[in-house]
């Protein structure tokens, strides 16, 4: 319980900072914050893609899904608001019952499935979902040109008062806030997660399942549970970002990348863990930039190389770095008190 | 005295406060659109070379900042945040996919620089229910699109097709946005033009994961016969599209694609022979522009401009330069009127900007696009007729 | 319906059958052998479709020819990123082996795209790639009929291999008890390392078909990973002789569907997921 509150106030602190980062980002560096702040959202989108997939994770399943929820979380809105004439924000809660729903489906289905049967049946039905989005009738999901989808923040434009770069920054900074409530939300359930009964059954469901059951633990429940948290996170992710990239289409929107980012970065950040995931989008996103404006052409061969050494040099991601430096950090008082 | 003063103060001006003029540039460098973005550097590169050595822009070298889209939307949406706020530029070059364009858009509207695009060919013109870039920013003062739209391609390829008389076309093309609605386009014209559609069958293009196993889509187009097959695919779909018409045994009078590009080796296939492609630009155009292009090309790259992309983004550098040169001046308005008013260089030959369906800022149309054939390992023009090099030969 | 457009689809699909499974049963020594999940496998692909072209522009090496030089010199990769990266993960969990060979696909994509550029290349003549003939109606295309009697031969080869040879019975002697092995005295790490070298060099040989009858890219691999990773699955993992079989119903499943809908092709991926998906779920529902 404790250690529960501790998680908590950390976390209010979290979205405190998180609250105020851009307007220090503007205070500090001007209308280059702009950029910034756009950086930091697509940081923060991969912290709750990885979050988001950690917690499904924590029960054993390795899902090759999370491209699926998250197309399926972008069609909705985008679909949504082409068909009925609703107002902008139904979108989104709409677009998180679409993704726990066909989670509840798809980890229903899955549930006897294991490791990597388990993995390649969830990929597989992310490619059937896509081709049948693709399928349906073009004035539904617009084929394969796609749909578009408005904005939702587009804040007025003052001649006189303000120059361009300030509404570039108002948008941002909505859309930040927005990305980042969004994290807090993941946060939130995973806390939840690593400090309830939850934890013991999802670890025990993990390590072996059969034993789980024999303990009383019904994995059903909660390996379906976790899939249905999960997905709604990513769903809604999906949704906020069909809105900020302005269209969605079928082979861009269920692209894999997105599933392959959602495992690589808790991955490095550290499996099983609220924080790893975090520490492993903001360190994996600030990589891949400063490599970009370091390197120019071939950046990516390092950024290829970083994952590599990782997991050669610190096999439990970030996570394991710290742990195995904390004690190191403690021991050091006591030895200067020594003669 | 007084001129002399004004003279020493306006070169201690330029000495002090002059900018080198800086021309932001988003292309895809990375993944896979890579090729195209590789190409619009190459073809940049070329024309920075060749601005500087002839002065510069406004009396100091010009500058290009190349930043990688990776053609991912959230990652242009930072770099293009990145020129505008960071590097403080005022002019936009390069472009690519309509997905990345389309979420630009609201970017751009917000800062409104001058935008030149070379990519983003989805006009939405036609296509019910989706608005394309054209109906989105065809009507922006500050947008110029320098690359035809997609009517302009399947116009080219319909006139192509007309001219040939051919009285049956097997239309197969692939199924994202590029090849979906630009099938839907094509057909509509040819059959305006009294000739039969014996079939539009969809495939899934290397590019997107597809299998490269056409055999079950040509062997229906084989059934119907037809005099023509006209495909619509990627540069990676061209060697298995071709190689299994040949396999099959299915001997059309013609068979035309119009991918982006096309593998340049595969000029050397005995396959290849007869084929025939629609394309923005050739090495072996029979013109001067064209011929000092390609020549300078190879100098620096040590390769031949294969990819048309080259050609359009040396096209696009230099217009800005010489717009700018030609307004004297950076400011917006001013260079917005030289664009317009310009008429500037490229290896195609001299162009200006005109109207299409909903812009009058809309740099090449219809007339970009060449018809070559594989004749003997080389690709002769064979169409328009007044660019032509060799005749078309029928291959049945 | 025409019956002879079936017996097409049907000998077109069989044909197919041969470069799933030469790639797949790579990935399948790799995971059964060794236990390594290998997300670089379709990189290995990419490598010896490049190498194909590269030795057909430089040296004007025929493809069929280069299958005897692209073999050994994947085979050596194979063993160079063995020793360099994939033996320290063995024992990690099969995480940390996806984000490892993850991040090798990433540097092998990107080091490809340094050197070869990223439009489309292709291997300029190659005489027989559109070859084809017809019997009683039925085209056969050269190159697939050829590339599926090499991958039969090399898939058959493998089998042997494993079940007459001493290396073979060493590879599964490790692959069923790893510990029990090297009480024997088997030497794991170098049975490992020519399991995992002879999995690239396959992978590799499917990187040749591929520069005859595609054109190599930087990003050709990937889509084969994933077809294969999923072939692999339906097939049971480490189970060879499922692999022949599994390779064989998608691909016919994937033709059938292809040649008798209306743009049947467009729905080949959606087919090929869709079988795999439907039979893992059955097979999970199945009493033990």
């Amino acid at each position: 319980m404790k250690r529960a509150r501790f998680d908590l106030i950390a976390l209010a602190v979290f979205a405190v900072i998180l609250f105020f980062l851009p307007d220090l980002l503007r205070n500090a560096y001007g209308r280059a914050s702009v950029s910034y702040l756009s950086l930091l959202t697509n940081a923060v989108t991969l912290a709750i893609l990885a979050l988001s997939w950690d917690i499904l994770a924590r029960t054993g399943q390795l899902s090759l899904a999370h491209a699926a929820f998250y197309g399926a979380g972008a069609y909705t809105t985008a679909v949504l608001l082409r068909l009925a004439d609703v107002p902008l924000w139904v979108g989104l809660p709409a677009a998180g019952v679409v993704a726990v729903l066909l989670a509840l489906l798809l980890g229903v289905v899955t549930l006897r499935l294991q490791g990597i049967y388990f993995a390649i049946a969830t990929l597989a039905f992310t490619e059937v979902l896509r081709a049948v989005v693709q399928q349906l009738p073009t004035r539904v999901a617009g084929g394969a040109a796609g749909i578009n989808v408005a904005p939702l923040f587009r804040p007025e434009f003052v001649p006189g008062e303000m120059e361009r770069w300030e509404i570039a920054f108002l948008r941002n900074e909505s859309y930040f806030w927005l990305y980042a409530g969004l994290l807090v939300l993941t946060v939130l359930a995973s806390i939840y997660v690593q400090r309830s009964r939850l934890k013991p059954a999802f670890t025990a469901i993990r390590t072996n399942e059969e034993v789980a059951a024999v303990m009383g633990v019904r994995s059903a429940r909660y390996k379906v549970l976790a899939f249905m948290l999960s997905s709604l996170m990513v769903g809604l992710l999906g949704a906020i970002d069909a809105h900020r990239v302005g269209s969605v289409n079928p082979y861009e929107t269920f692209g894999i990348q997105t599933t392959v980012f959602a495992l690589v970065t808790p991955i490095f950040g550290g499996l099983y863990t609220t924080l790893g995931p975090i520490l492993g989008a903001g360190v994996l996103a600030g990589l891949e930039e400063t490599l970009r404006r370091t390197f120019g052409s071939g950046y990516l061969i390092g950024y290829g190389a970083v994952l590599v050494l990782a997991i050669l040099f610190m096999p439990r991601g970030l996570m394991g770095l710290w742990g195995w430096l904390e004690p190191r950090l403690k021991r050091r008082p006591p030895s200067k008190e020594a003669p | 005295m007084k001129t002399l003063l004004a003279l020493v103060t306006s070169l201690l001006v330029t000495f002090v406060f002059a900018q080198p003029v800086q021309i932001g540039v988003l292309s895809p460098l990375t993944g896979g659109a890579a090729g195209t973005g590789l190409a619009q550097q190459a073809g940049f590169e070329l024309a920075l070379q060749e601005i500087n050595a002839a002065g510069g822009v406004l009396g100091e070298p010009l500058e290009i900042i190349i930043e990688d889209t990776q053609a991912a939307a959230p990652v242009a949406l930072a770099a293009f945040e990145k020129l505008m706020t960071e590097d403080g530029v005022e002019f936009i070059a390069g472009g690519y996919s309509s997905g990345v364009t389309l979420a630009l858009v609201e970017s751009f509207r917000t800062f409104q620089p001058v935008v030149t695009w070379i990519g983003g060919a989805v006009s939405g013109v036609g296509i019910d229910g989706f608005d394309g870039i054209e109906e989105l920013l065809g009507e922006e003062d500050w947008f110029f699109h320098i690359h035809p739209w997609d009517y302009h391609n399947v116009e080219a390829a319909t006139a192509f097709v007309v001219s040939t008389g051919v009285d049956s076309v097997a239309l197969l093309h692939e199924d994202s946005a590029f090849g979906g609605p630009g099938a839907a386009g094509a057909e509509a014209l040819i059959e305006a033009e009294g000739i039969e559609v014996t079939i539009r069958e969809a495939f899934t293009s290397t590019l997107f994961g597809g299998t490269g196993d056409f055999r079950a889509t040509i062997s229906k187009a084989a059934a119907t016969d037809a005099d023509m097959v006209y495909w619509i695919g990627y540069d990676s779909d061209v060697v298995p599209m071709i190689s299994q018409i040949r396999e099959r045994g299915y001997t059309p009078q013609y068979i035309f694609g119009t991918p982006p590009g096309w593998p340049s080796e595969f000029a050397d296939a005995r396959e290849a022979e007869c084929v025939t492609g629609l394309i923005g630009f050739l090495p072996n155009l029979p013109t001067t522009e064209a011929q000092a292009f390609t020549e300078a090309y190879r100098d620096l790259h040590g390769n031949e401009p294969d990819n048309y992309m080259a050609a359009l983004a040396y096209a696009q550098l230099w217009a800005y330069a010489d717009a700018i040169n030609a307004a004297g001046t950076t400011e917006q308005s001013a260079v917005i009127e030289a664009l317009e008013a310009g008429t500037f260089r490229s290896p195609m030959g001299e162009w200006a900007f005109t109207s299409s369906e909903l812009t009058d800022h809309q740099g090449f149309g219809a007339d970009l696009w060449l018809v070559f054939q594989y004749q003997d390992g080389v690709r002769e023009i064979v169409w328009p007729l007044e660019r032509a090099t060799a005749p078309l030969q029928s291959c049945r | 319906m025409d019956i002879s457009l079936i017996v097409q689809a049907l000998v077109s699909g069989v044909l197919a059958a041969g470069l799933y499974a030469l790639v797949s049963v790579g990935l399948a020594l790799a995971i059964g052998v060794i236990g390594i999940v290998n997300f670089a496998h379709g990189e290995f692909l990419m490598v010896g479709a490049f190498l194909t072209f590269q030795l057909s522009v430089s040296f004007g090496l025929d493809p069929a020819l280069s299958l005897l030089l692209v073999a050994p010199l994947l085979f050596l990769l194979g063993a160079v990123i063995y020793r360099a990266t994939i033996q320290y993960v063995l024992k990690a969990p099969e995480l940390n082996q996806m984000l490892l060979t993850f991040g090798l696909a990433i540097i092998l994509q990107n080091l490809a795209l340094l050197i070869w550029g990223g439009d489309p290349r292709s291997i300029g003549d190659v005489p027989y790639r559109a070859l084809g003939f017809q019997v009683a109606g039925i085209s056969f295309g050269a190159v697939p009929l050829a590339s599926f009697l090499v991958s039969a031969l090399l898939v058959g080869g493998l089998y042997y291999v494993l079940i007459k040879t001493p290396i073979g019975k060493a590879m599964r002697a490790v692959a069923q008890n790893r510990t029990g092995a090297a009480l024997v005295g088997l030497e794991v790490n170098r049975i490992y390392l020519i399991a995992f070298a002879l999995s690239a060099a396959l992978a590799g040989l499917g990187g040749v078909m591929i520069a005859v009858i595609q054109s190599p890219t930087p990003v050709v691999g990937f889509a084969f990973t994933l077809k294969a990773f999923a072939i692999v699955v339906l097939a049971g993992l480490g189970n060879i002789r499922g692999v022949l079989w599994a390779s064989l119903i998608v691909a016919v499943a994937e033709s059938l569907v292809a040649t008798l809908l209306p743009n049947g092709d467009t729905l080949r991926n959606a087919v090929f997921f869709a079988i795999i998906f439907v039979v893992l779920i059955a097979n999970s529902r199945r009493p033990a």
